[in-house]
């Protein structure tokens, strides 16, 4: 190059720049690095939200059976309906946590250790002892209700051998488990928006379980006309409170994220939140319930309550993503006191 | 005895010999032919294919040049004022740094892990045994640096191994034996710990007072993991690295959540069965 085009050329260019970004460099306020995820999402689809959903429900529902029996209320569709839930629930739950794993065929390594400070492998564990537990006393049910082909030996030694009011008391800590370790599954985790809530998303979920699975129960009865006309009261009692509780827990949940619930409210998930979780599942049920009792605002309420429910856990799963994604969320958070300490306490 | 690595940025020249090596010898199959624009970094990030990634960061605190500047100068480290009234750290406008798994001493992944696959080696490193990873992909979200990912149609979850073959044959890892600087240094934790005060000290006296160690229990190690085995020296921000500053033990919380878990359970128990009383 002519020492003349040289000139020209640096002219044309006014000054000689040796920054390699000339638009952003100088400014650049941001502490990251080209906007790149410090630390790596989850990969859960669809199958990871639904589970917590199905599994919330056979939780809450051996809650309310539970407590019907040690109370002495004796119902047998409701006893009925419900232990058919859990197995329903208890059958789908392994396939869809299955189905999630990279290497499904290898889904027994879960049952090779058990680790107390892996909420996997504990649910591992609790799936298994709750799916099991519930699987037993459904047969029971079954025999009775003569669904193992009638009255036979297998179908009578089941009924002899299954102790159903013990076995249903077992299940009961396991299904709890089962149901707030789903929050806590995704607290202990190093994504912001669930890390800073650990204290109130296991409670969080197992109300939002609990109030799913109410709605359920009260679905079914109602649809089938079945059901004494007490459990029905209670079921609506029950429901009302445990969405009003859960509605709190979700507002504190919110307090507690501050800064770093903000994904829950971005224009991909508010709908899901606010619109599903929060109007749809919360409010709108929580109104109908309020109301004068009747057959179909009952069910209306249920649906809503059932649908938040499940729009609640894909709006955590997808807020946990977003939180995931974004740098500034985690720098904030692992930079200060935000961030769960060792020396904190319950 | 606990092995690990001193990753010295300062000395980083950005060659990438370090992310070619550990491809070759671990067999890693590549990223595709992504071009980031960002910088000369076309790898992104540590992935469960790509277990050494030099970050190129073209620091933008420093003061831009412009005008005619004799670059030859300025690599010969002169002090006195550059044409144009421009300033320059004589260290240079780009930073490089080689990023690693970490190997915490409390390793958020190996609590995470249902399977037991990730366990400590003979070594005191973070392993994950690819015979029984089964995919949950839990230890991806538990680690605070973002090392571990889910290699897609494996299904596994895959991270450095710290060269836990060529170790157990007494070699030093692939980065480490291909690094020209010695940016990389490979040995035993607590002289390596020694060797990175060394460095710094020597950084400080020559009036690089920013230099630091990142991975000690204080720096880049506080809220229970521990501090790592492998360190860094590092002359700016944590996060300039895209590194946090006090990342944290996610199982720290594992406990009181049962415990806030099972409070709840009691409660709504007796919610339920107070709707029963009539």
């Amino acid at each position: 190059m002519s020492d003349a085009a040289r000139q020209d050329n640096q002219q044309s260019n006014g000054k000689a720049e040796t920054t390699h970004h000339p638009e952003t460099d100088p400014k650049r306020e941001d502490k990251n690095y080209y906007g790149i995820p410090p630390i790596k999402r989850a990969h859960w689809t669809w199958q990871i939200p639904i589970y917590f959903w199905l599994g919330g429900i056979g939780a809450g529902t051996q809650l309310f059976a539970t407590m019907a029996q040690l109370l002495g209320h004796r119902d047998e569709a409701l006893a009925r309906v419900s232990r058919y839930t859990v197995l329903a629930t208890m059958l789908l739950s392994p396939v869809l946590l299955v189905w999630d794993l990279g290497r499904p065929e290898r889904f027994y390594n879960m049952m090779r250790i058990l680790k107390l400070r892996s909420p996997m492998s504990t649910q591992s564990w609790s799936l298994l002892a709750f799916g099991n537990l519930g699987g037993l006393i459904a047969a029971r049910q079954a025999a009775e209700d003569g669904l193992l082909l009638g009255d036979n030996p297998l179908s009578r030694l089941v009924i002899r051998l299954v102790p159903t009011r013990l076995f249903t008391v077992l299940a009961l800590p396991f299904g709890l488990f089962v149901g707030f370790n789903t929050g806590n599954l995704i607290s202990a985790t190093s994504v912001p928006i669930w890390a800073r809530n650990w204290m109130l998303m296991g409670p969080t979920f197992l109300t939002s379980g609990l109030s799913t699975a109410l709605s359920w129960l009260s679905l079914v009865l109602h649809l089938g006309r079945w059901g004494e006309a007490k459990t029905l009261r209670v079921l609506h009692r029950a429901e009302k409170a445990v969405i009003l509780i859960e509605g709190l827990l979700i507002g504190a949940s919110l307090i507690r994220m501050s800064r770093w619930g903000k994904p829950l409210f971005s224009k991909e998930v508010a709908p899901l939140f606010v619109g599903g979780a929060l109007l749809g599942g919360i409010l709108a049920p929580f109104l109908l319930l309020s109301g004068k009792e009747r057959r179909s605002k009952s069910m209306l309420a249920s649906v809503l309550a059932l649908a938040g429910g499940l729009a609640f856990r894909f709006s955590m799963i997808l807020a946990g993503r977003k939180s995931a994604d974004d740098p500034e969320a985690y720098f904030t958070f692992a930079s200060g006191e935000s961030a769960p300490q060792p020396e904190d306490k319950v | 005895m606990a092995t690990g690595f001193l990753t010295d940025t300062t000395v980083c020249i950005g060659c990438k010999a370090c992310e070619v090596a550990c491809k070759q010898w671990n067999q890693l199959p590549a990223d595709g032919y992504e071009l980031t624009g960002d910088s000369y970094d076309n790898t992104k990030q540590l992935s469960g294919t790509t277990w050494r990634h030099v970050a190129f960061i073209e620091n933008p605190k420093k003061r831009r040049l412009t005008g005619d500047v004799d670059l030859v100068a300025l690599a010969e480290d002169v002090t006195q004022p550059l044409p144009g009234g421009a300033e320059l750290d004589a260290l240079g406008r780009w930073a490089f740094m080689s990023d690693v798994c970490k190997h915490c001493v409390a390793a958020p992944c190996q609590q995470a892990c249902p399977t037991g696959s990730i366990i400590r080696n003979e070594f005191d490193n973070v392993y994950i045994q690819p015979d029984i990873c089964n995919g949950c992909g839990y230890c991806v979200p538990a680690c605070p640096y973002g090392v571990i990912t889910q290699v897609p149609h494996d299904g596994r979850a895959f991270k450095c191994t710290l060269c836990y073959d060529r170790q157990k044959d007494g070699l030093e890892p692939a980065c480490a034996k291909a690094c020209p600087t010695e940016s990389i240094q490979f040995g035993e934790v607590e002289e390596l710990k020694v060797r990175a005060e060394e460095r710094v000290q020597e950084l400080h006296d020559k009036g690089y007072t920013q230099a630091y160690v990142w991975g000690t229990p204080e720096v880049g190690g506080t809220g229970g993991i521990g501090g790592n085995h492998s360190k860094f020296i590092l002359m700016d921000e944590p996060e300039t690295y895209n590194l946090p500053r006090h990342p944290f033990l996610p199982q720290e919380k594992v406990k009181g959540g049962v415990i806030a878990g099972a409070v709840a359970a009691t409660v709504l128990g007796a919610v339920v069965a107070l709707a029963f009383r009539d």
